[in-house]
């Protein structure tokens, strides 16, 4: 039997995220007609990648795209006066 | 006038080490002092405590941080603070620092903060001994912060907490999460005293400025939201002039 794209197959991603190596509590997982999209920002292009390989490895027969950026570090330019 | 930098939910591990380093070195020149908001490490372990005191240590100006959750992962919070202190930054959970900077007293008092929700949508301490313990320990900790924020005297006053004191910041997040990104109690705590800003993070998905239900500015430096290393916050801009026009 095929994986269902419901709202389990999403809690199931969510724990994977949360359980163990991940720990990432802000990816997103957005369900379309035939593919599932994650979403969010992380840290590193390693955890991005690592991410996707581990659902990729869990729901071999679903359809996974992966739209996780890295969150920019550079310097600011402004400073905010607080008053 | 004093410049903060302010950023939280770093979640460093060894594949984050050089990513925040070519600004942070920059920051002695723009800030008078760095304080990170919670979310240090990934899983909260000491290997990662010091990846993060190799990322974010021997700036060359005071370090002031709180644990996030991600810091107590592991159970190990204690030994993190330890890494951290040995480092020279200073941990706060439930207490105060000063620091002298340009010739100005800032005060800084810290805790992680808990959940349990904003008015008209929070868990109240009745029930099942979990949920009494859950809003128990959300009470415990916004009166520790009351506490330290009114245990200091200095020039400007600054709250930084992991959890959000108020719902503004968290816009943009699912409503349904709120109540575990933040309580009022903490607000409470942040209006009892004369507190001029209010930091914290937590909500990767929230919004960046917001006020406390008393007035004081609040805003959200979690690094998803903010989009840069750190953001750069100015207190007592020349307050003397301001002082002469109003009399
Ligand atoms: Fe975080
Ligand atoms: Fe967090």
């Amino acid at each position: 039997m095929s994986t269902q794209l419901d709202e389990y197959l999403e809690a199931e991603i969510q724990s994977l995220l949360t359980d163990g190596r991940i720990a990432e509590l802000g990816i997103t997982v957005n369900r379309r007609e035939h593919l599932l999209v994650l979403g969010g920002e992380v840290e590193s292009p390693l955890r991005r990648d690592e991410i996707c390989r581990q659902i990729n490895q869990r729901f071999p027969d679903v359809q996974i795209v992966c739209d996780i950026g890295i969150i920019r570090a550079s310097a600011p330019s402004e400073v905010e006066e607080i008053s | 006038m004093i410049r903060i930098a302010a950023v939280g939910d770093v979640h460093v591990d060894k594949d984050v080490l050089g990513r925040f380093r070519p600004a942070l070195e920059e920051l002695p020149d723009r800030a008078d002092a760095l304080l990170i908001a919670g979310d240090l490490t990934r899983h909260g372990t000491v290997d990662e405590a010091r990846s993060f005191v190799t990322e974010f240590g021997g700036l060359g100006v005071p370090v002031v941080v709180v644990l996030g959750n991600h810091d107590h992962q592991s159970d190990q919070q204690a030994r993190v603070s330890d890494v951290l202190t040995d480092s020279g930054m200073t941990v706060l959970e439930g207490d105060a620092t000063v620091l002298e900077l340009n010739g100005h007293r800032l005060g800084i008092a810290g805790v992680k903060g808990f959940g349990g929700g904003f008015a008209g949508a929070c868990a109240s301490n009745f029930g099942e001994r979990e949920m009494k313990e859950f809003v128990g320990t959300t009470e415990v900790i916004a009166a520790r912060l009351e506490q330290a924020l009114n245990s200091v005297q200095c020039d400007a006053l600054v709250a930084l907490t992991h959890y959000a004191p108020v719902p503004d910041t968290l816009l943009g997040e699912p409503l349904e999460i709120y109540a575990f990104l933040g309580c009022y109690q903490l607000g409470r705590a942040i209006d009892s005293a004369p507190t001029a800003l209010a930091l914290h993070g937590h909500a990767h998905h929230g919004s960046e400025r917001g006020r406390t239900p008393g007035g004081v500015p609040v805003r959200n430096v979690a690094h998803p939201v903010i989009k840069q290393a750190y953001n750069i916050y100015q207190l007592l801009s020349e307050t003397v002039d301001t002082e002469l026009v109003t009399t």
